[in-house]
């Protein structure tokens, strides 16, 4: 009897370790997203996800470097699905590692996305553009006709640009697009052209790179879309919203291929669990009433059409602009090392 | 030799602390592409140039701050010392990227500096008069006013030890306040100068947060960088090399001037109290300034720009988890502080019994885990199960261990415990120090058994050391970031987590409300046990 009850303590002890470790082996259904996008919005729209079709959504937030590197280390039994992070540089980086898999092709997904904005492995969620912003006190309209990325490097501008670090991930698929329009040649002069025009180092994010010009401190930035319109909402303050408002937005490239554009990007993950549910939760994210959610709380622009931006976009940016619809997004990863090469090149921080 | 089993289990234990410093000089010999190449070798300079930089800067600021508040309090009496005494230990619960985070909303364009000259004196453009603290200005304010309270800590408890003489010989000597100060008190004091300066090198050599908030290129953010962007382990381990070159010669340095620093704290004179000088008039006032000034910018300044914000964007506060938080950052620190405590005892008491020098010397480098910035020990780890996985638990046709470890409670209590084992082992190991072996061998002597001994009187006679751990070890762990981030489980966060997520994406205001709650978390638990933390470092 004693030796037994010494037994049954022994496997209990031993069940108690191993239910600390099988939690995570539990079959459920579920679909788990390594995270880098952290908007509150978000939240909201899996949780809604999770109401709608039971399916539970597990959440990994973190740097997209982080979790791309723990999404490479665990390899083919990786625990992720999906990955979700705002540049389409760093899904296209993502897929020439061989971390990706193909399936996100359904026909919803499809007719929602443009080519240009997908792959197989990863589309579109939302997208944003990357353009100027000038100071109307400072800047001329004769000066800003016509202009271009290509014109940031104009001499005409020295010492009146601000823009981030090169290591900012917009500004290397921006560069990138760059390269795969002019080439890498052409591309390095251009940088060193911006280098010579900047205003100060770089430094802060792009909300910072706006401020800049209320604040007198440049006459023209380049940053995302939805960053004037987050600062016109109030929600970063009274001040900001007043800051916002001595800027002007400027879409840059109008004349030829169009303005850059970049989109939030969700990527199939190779060896996904819940490939299925994945692929559920993506065509989830692009119906009308999700994209109506980011729209109105993240300030992007939808990803499909016949629905609108936030009115602070519309009313302040504009719609009407042309979308550059010629370079295909899946180049911004294929030409990262090169356009980080470039920058570098050129001394730009 | 004897191979009982203390001797296996602390063998055991050095080996699972040493297995990242083996990864990472393992993967030397992997082949990477040489795409970088021309790249390199301009990033080395810099990532160099800004360590030194950043080290140099911060090391002269945290000694002039930590010794400067420990002489004033330890020597003088003026309005507020007593209370300077302790609230200057606050500075521990803002953690760099805190702080980073508060210079950043107070001084940017339109930021809070912008608010206060509105308000005060009407509409106009602050925003060119306003200095911006940024770049590697922020992170070297950033970094000395959360981490010179490891000077001061230690500074203050060894004034304390110097005896009335050396006071009085300065006086004797004709020397004036400052003369003695420069000639007799500090040079007394060095050694523990020194080791609380070597702390504060480790943790800025180590520091994650707030320089990647401020982007600077330092050797460890380049070695994140490069390991994580460039896939580049081979560029990574280089950066690493030097970075250890850097580590282990200011590892060298804490060694040899504690070596010397038992001269200094062994003398029984030491103990007598101090009659403090009462300071009157414009000195009274200038020491209060000092000190005052301190605590304001390093403590103050921060937890009131967190409130502000805290009630500027109230939505943020009803958003966050708080009861969740705090129970996640609970449950790490205890489980992480049972765990290193109790392996930190079998690893000492192995030592002591089995006196064996291959045990000494593993022992010794184990301790460099502290050493190891955290990011890298998360990235290694990671790299080490991985390739565990693939090639040897695969190879015996078992399934995969890969989720027993990364992204688990398990392995995230795991890489604590190789990051801050060298803080419990150290701890237990200076409690141990003070107990003659003779004691053991009289316990041995009257019929105890080695586990008996252990328990019944080691353990005991430990209690203060092992307090003091674990209020070092849970006040590490409310602040740890790099580690929480790469290898927490799915739906798990802390504050520290919320508030860097929230940070990085530019959501300053929303970090806000996560890093009050660290403050306050942390200040609470320092207050509490603050006397402990002065008294301990008076024994």
């Amino acid at each position: 009897m004693r030796r037994n009850g010494e037994r049954m303590k022994k496997v209990t002890i031993f069940a108690l370790i191993t239910s600390l470790f099988v939690s995570t082996f539990s079959i459920a259904n579920e679909v788990s997203v390594f995270n880098a996008r952290h908007y509150k919005a978000d939240a909201e729209l899996y949780s809604k996800f999770t109401n709608l079709t039971g399916i539970k959504v597990n959440l990994i937030n973190g740097k997209s470097g982080a979790l791309e590197k723990r999404i490479i280390s665990e390899g083919a039994d990786s625990s992720a699905d999906l990955y979700i992070t705002a540049d389409a540089g760093r899904c296209g980086a993502m897929d020439a590692k061989g971390t990706l898999q193909g399936g996100l092709t359904s026909p919803a997904i499809k007719s929602a996305v443009p080519k240009t904005f997908r792959t197989s492995k990863w589309v579109g969620i939302a997208k944003r553009a990357r353009i100027i912003y000038y100071s109307p006190e400072r800047v001329t309209g004769a000066e800003l006709s016509g202009m271009t990325y290509e014109g940031l490097a104009d001499p005409k501008w020295k010492g009146r640009l601000v823009i981030r670090k090169s290591s900012n991930i917009y500004n290397k698929s921006l560069v990138a697009s760059l390269i795969k329009n002019n080439g890498k040649a052409a591309t390095a002069a251009w940088a060193e052209g911006v280098v010579a025009n900047m205003a100060r180092t770089p430094t802060g994010n792009d909300r910072a790179q706006i401020m800049a010009v209320a604040a007198g401190e440049a006459d023209i930035a380049v940053a995302n879309t939805y960053y004037l319109a987050l600062m016109l909402s109030g929600k970063k303050g009274a001040e900001q919203q007043e800051a916002a408002k001595k800027v002007k937005a400027f879409f840059p490239n109008q004349n030829d291929r169009g303005t850059h554009m970049n989109v939030s990007c969700a990527a199939l993950v190779k060896g996904a669990p819940n490939k299925a549910n994945a692929i559920k939760l993506v065509e989830f994210l692009l119906t009308p009433d999700s994209q109506e959610h980011f729209t109105n709380n993240t300030f992007e622009f939808p990803m499909i059409d016949g629905v609108s931006p936030s009115p602070l976009v519309v009313n302040n940016l504009g719609l009407d602009f042309k979308q550059d619809m010629k370079t295909k997004l899946a180049s911004y990863g294929k030409n990262q090392a090169a356009a980080v090469e470039v920058m570098t090149a050129a001394g730009w921080k | 030799m004897k191979f009982n089993s203390w001797f296996v289990s602390s063998f055991l234990i050095s080996f699972i602390v040493l297995i990242p410093v083996i990864t990472v000089f393992a993967s030397f010999f992997e082949t990477t592409s040489n795409y970088y190449e021309i790249l390199k070798n301009t990033f080395l300079v810099e990532y160099i140039f800004n360590s030194l930089t950043l080290l140099l800067s911060v090391l002269l600021l945290t000694f002039i701050i930590g010794t400067g508040a420990a002489y004033l309090v330890s020597f003088y009496r003026f309005p507020g010392s007593e209370f300077f005494k302790w609230a200057l230990i606050l500075s521990f619960a803002v953690p760099p990227y805190i702080y980073a985070y508060s210079l950043t909303a107070f001084f940017e364009n339109y930021g809070t500096a912008f608010t206060i000259l509105k308000n005060l004196f009407g509409e106009a453009n602050y925003n060119k008069n306003i200095p911006k603290f940024d770049g590697m200005f922020g992170a070297i304010l950033s970094i000395s006013f959360s981490l010179y309270a490891y000077v001061y800590i230690l500074t203050r408890a060894s004034f304390l030890y110097q005896s009335q003489n050396l006071i009085d010989l300065g006086k004797n000597l004709g020397f004036s306040r400052f003369k003695s100060f420069f000639k007799v008190i500090l040079p007394a004091a060095r050694p523990a100068i020194v080791a609380g300066l070597s702390l504060v090198a480790m943790e800025t050599l180590a520091e994650f947060g707030a320089v990647d908030f401020f982007s600077i290129n330092t050797l460890t953010t380049g070695i994140y960088n490069s390991w994580i962007y460039f896939d580049d382990l081979a560029f990574a381990n280089r950066i690493s090399f030097f970075l250890l070159l850097f580590i282990f010669s200011l590892f060298i340095l804490e060694n040899l001037s504690r070596r010397r620093a038992k001269y200094h704290f062994n003398s029984k004179g030491g103990l007598k109290q101090k009659v403090k000088i009462k300071l009157f008039g414009i000195n009274a006032f200038l020491a209060f300034i000092f000190c005052f000034f301190i605590f304001f910018v390093s403590f103050l300044f921060p937890l009131s720009q967190m409130l502000y914000w805290t009630i500027k964007f109230p939505e943020n506060l009803f958003d966050l988890e708080i009861t969740n938080l705090v129970l996640n950052t609970l449950y790490l620190v205890l489980l992480s502080s049972l765990v290193l405590i109790i392996f930190s005892l079998i690893s000492n008491y192995g030592n002591r019994v089995s006196n064996n020098k291959t045990l000494n010397f593993l022992s010794t480098l184990s301790i460099s885990g502290y050493a190891i910035p955290g990011v890298i020990l998360a990235i290694a780890f990671i790299t080490f199960i991985a390739w565990f996985d693939d090639s040897i638990i695969k190879s015996f046709g078992f399934s995969s261990i890969k989720k027993i470890f990364i992204g688990s409670v398990f392995g995230l209590v795991l890489v604590y415990f190789i990051r801050f084992y060298s803080l419990a082992f150290n701890g237990i190991k200076s409690g141990y120090e003070k107990m003659n072996i003779s004691v053991d061998e009289s316990a041995y002597l009257l019929g105890y058994s080695k586990r008996k001994t252990f328990t019944n009187i080691h353990i005991p006679f430990l209690r203060n050391s092992l307090l003091f751990i674990i209020i070092l070890i849970s006040l590490e762990i409310i602040r740890e970031l790099p580690i929480t981030l790469i290898l927490r489980p799915f739906n798990f966060e802390t504050f520290a987590t919320t508030a860097y997520i929230s940070a990085s994406e530019d959501l300053l205001e929303a970090a806000a409300v996560p890093s009050l709650f660290l403050i306050l978390i942390a200040s609470l638990f320092i207050i509490v046990t603050s006397k402990y933390i002065l008294r301990e470092n008076n024994e």
